[in-house]
């Protein structure tokens, strides 16, 4: 036991030696998330350029308290779940906030198709969280749908509705989105939703 | 905690880490390939100035870089680690493991011995072309130690998961079965003429496949080792074990690993790690590299290439006549870039390999109290191999493998602990085969490939049908980009598979030179 410990103790010193240099550190967001954040679904890693700071913060520090992330099907969820863990650890998660935020957006590429119009009659109960054309709620601490990769979109819906996300009693904003993601009632419904929001 | 492994699984596992061998020979059998390794080629000295930018310095990178910058070409290599050498990596004393999340540094006592290879560890007498590289470069090599009888086989599905030495479950399950077959087997159930002497002969092979006595019963071998050691005593062979026990294990599906193409002796190792190759090679060309430069961008023109990279938060830019880039494709996925979109699509297509490795230092070499001298104990827990070091036999401490597991779903279960977890986890796992084992461990390295910076992944899974649709497409040119890497080889997961894909880029990059130069799209 005292040797795990000990083994323990060694690893805690080795990470906060910290890694890559001052100017370098922030390029671990862009091995995953690719140039500019624009997303790579090479690896699954979602755009993250033009999303909002306080999305970014509360998802980067939900995912290091392990509300998000946490269920062990949900590979990508870990993955960046370990990250989150460290930019707190390192107290540089509002820096990484800043560093995506200040990078140049492009329009993703759209990969998710779909019956555009049954997407836009489902999408009419996310109209007052995420508004007609997509472009979020600060207020209500809903982030804009449009402009975002959609097989993301996707994915996120699928994890609300199978309780990979939303599920964690802290989460009571997922909760929110986990209701409404119960409320798709198959894989047509999402795809379908998903092709309308690429429209906006 | 171990999840059921059908045979289909373990066939495909041993192709990821065996470098798709599996694959390499339905090419042969297809006529894809020549049986011997193709020729390394003679690049011919430059008539015109031309520069090239080679996107990683791993081992494909590196040759490369070696082959090209001794013709006259103007080689620069971008490397985004602040170490060369991709996955090819020896860790030691003060070593930084630098995985996303879960960054480490080894704590190995300072010593020449005390070192883990946590990439490629072993190389086959027929990958000629490293082979050659290492006799040019000054890479001295010796023996690796694959496959010793008498390391442990232990799987909790048999004996109650008690391990027994290797040459019992190979030996005592080669001599029932050469017993059922012999005597179950007649000479009418075979369709083929066969002469008596034919008959006898067959039925002599299954006497000597088992080792059976006279009657053809398997009564034990010598091969499954001796009762007692005592050579003052006469020898008395061990019991037989349970066939019954022997046959609930999955261990068949691993049993011949050290016989195949890639893993059967003569097996070698650069003395002193594996990371000698890279040192041999940066003595070459290590001033051609830049390390700390992450490419952000690749366009391809009409006359060449433009790249454009981070280095100390600035972004670069980079013209080059030619391009070879050996960044992984999960990566370059994400990279902005002007690809045609097919090949574009191609880099998504790949998925990622997550081999799994974890490196303990021992206080002792407890192992060679057992008579284990090199050579790997398994397991059908998810630490799936216990490697023992050939190096530095009879000191005080040694450096063991104590987990690489080739079971992506393992690997993930891994990853998913922190260092520490996945330490005690093995020691946990590797109890059951050296019972005292906790007490010797010192301290430990993890490498969880697909969630190393730089790299997200270990060996591309390749399997026949993504070959057949994207290995040409991704393999082939885009004006004067090319791809390389042993991810577009048949030899994923090997240095010389990483070898071959530069070879063949710079032998078409020669070949356009020698056509009069052009590098036009």
């Amino acid at each position: 036991m005292r040797a795990r410990t000990k083994i323990a103790a060694v690893f805690v010193a080795a990470l906060l030696t910290g890694l890559a240099s001052a100017e370098n550190k922030y390029d671990y967001c862009l091995l995953c998330h690719g140039t500019n954040a624009n997303g790579n679904y090479g690896i699954r890693a979602p755009k993250l350029s033009g999303m909002e700071p306080w999305y970014l913060t509360r998802q980067l520090e939900n995912f290091a308290a392990g509300i998000r992330g946490a269920p062990e099907q949900d590979f990508s969820g870990h993955e960046m779940r370990v990250v989150g863990i460290r930019l707190q650890q390192e107290k540089v998660l509002g820096e990484a906030v800043k560093f995506i935020t200040a990078l140049e957006s492009k329009k993703p590429v759209h990969t998710v198709s779909g019956n555009v119009k049954a997407g836009k009659e489902i999408y009419q109960t996310c109209v007052a969280c995420h508004g007609a054309k997509g472009e979020g709620n600060a207020t209500l601490q809903s982030p804009a749908l449009a402009s975002r990769s959609d097989w993301y979109l996707a994915t996120q819906l699928r994890n609300f509705k199978a309780g990979l996300r939303g599920a964690d009693p802290r989460d009571t904003l997922g909760a929110q989105m986990a209701a409404i993601g119960g409320t798709l009632k198959d894989e047509q419904a999402i795809t379908d939703v998903v092709a309308y929001i690429n429209t906006l | 905690m171990n999840r059921k492994f059908s045979r289909r699984d373990f066939l495909s596992a041993a192709g990821a880490v065996g470098g798709s061998t599996a694959v390499f020979r339905a090419a042969m059998a297809l006529g894809l390939m020549p049986a011997a390794a193709h020729a390394r080629p003679q690049i011919a000295a430059l008539r015109k100035p031309r520069k090239v930018l080679i996107l990683g310095a791993g081992i494909s990178g590196l040759t490369a870089a070696y082959e090209l910058s001794r013709k006259g070409y103007e080689v620069q290599v971008l490397e985004a680690s602040f170490r060369a050498g991709g996955r090819n990596m020896t860790l030691r004393h003060g070593d930084r493991i630098d995985e996303t999340g879960y960054p480490q540094v080894c704590q190995f006592d300072k010593d020449p011995d005390l070192f883990f290879n946590a990439g490629p560890a072993r190389i086959p007498g027929h990958h000629l072309h490293l082979l050659e590289y290492c006799k040019e470069l000054g890479v001295e090599l010796a023996p690796f130690i694959n496959d010793n009888r008498n390391a442990w086989v232990q799987d909790d599905a048999m004996f109650g998961g008690k391990p027994i030495r290797a040459r019992e479950y190979l030996n005592d399950t080669r001599g029932f079965v050469a017993e059922i077959m012999a005597k179950s087997l007649k000479k009418d159930d075979i369709t083929a003429p066969m002469t008596s002497a034919d008959w006898e002969q067959l039925r002599e092979y299954l006497r000597q496949f088992g080792e059976l006595d006279p009657q053809f019963r398997y009564l034990g071998t010598s091969r499954a080792g001796l009762a007692s050691h005592d050579y003052t005593k006469a020898d008395v062979l061990k019991q037989p074990l349970s066939p019954s026990e022997l046959m609930k294990s999955r261990f068949m599906f691993i049993m011949s690993f050290g016989e195949t193409d890639d893993q059967a002796a003569m097996m070698m190792e650069p003395v002193g790690g594996m990371d000698k190759i890279v040192s041999g090679f940066m003595a070459k060309v290590g001033h051609l590299v830049q390390l700390e430069s992450q490419v952000q961008k690749i366009l391809v023109k009409d006359r060449g290439v433009e790249v454009a990279y981070r280095r100390n938060g600035e972004y670069v830019t980079a013209k080059a006549d030619y391009v070879l880039n050996c960044i992984p494709v999960q990566l370059l996925a994400g990279i902005e870039n002007n690809f045609p979109s097919e090949f574009a699509t191609g880099l998504t297509k790949l998925p990622r390999g997550k081999l799994f490795k974890i490196g303990l230092q021992m206080k002792e070499r407890f192992w060679e109290k057992e008579g284990i001298y090199g050579g790997i104990s398994w397991t059908l827990q998810d630490i799936q191999q216990i490697w023992y070091p050939a190096h530095g036999i009879h000191r005080q401490k040694g450096v063991v493998l104590s987990a690489y597991t080739f079971n992506p779903e393992a690997g993930e279960r891994f990853a998913r602990l922190s260092p520490a977890e996945r330490i005690a986890l093995a020691v946990e796992q590797g109890s059951k085969i050296h019972p005292d084992y906790g007490k010797y461990v010192e301290n430990g390295v993890t490498i969880a490939w697909h969630q190393m910076n730089h790299m997200l992944g270990c060996a591309a899974q390749w399997d026949a049908e993504l070959s057949k649709q994207w290995f040409a497409k991704l393999q082939r040119p885009v004006g004067s980009h090319y791809l390389i890497g042993d991810q577009v080889s048949y030899h994923p997961g090997w240095q010389e598979g990483a070898i071959a894909s530069a070879h063949h880029a710079i032998a078409d990059i020669d070949a356009r030179e020698r056509a009069g130069g052009t590098v036009s799209a």
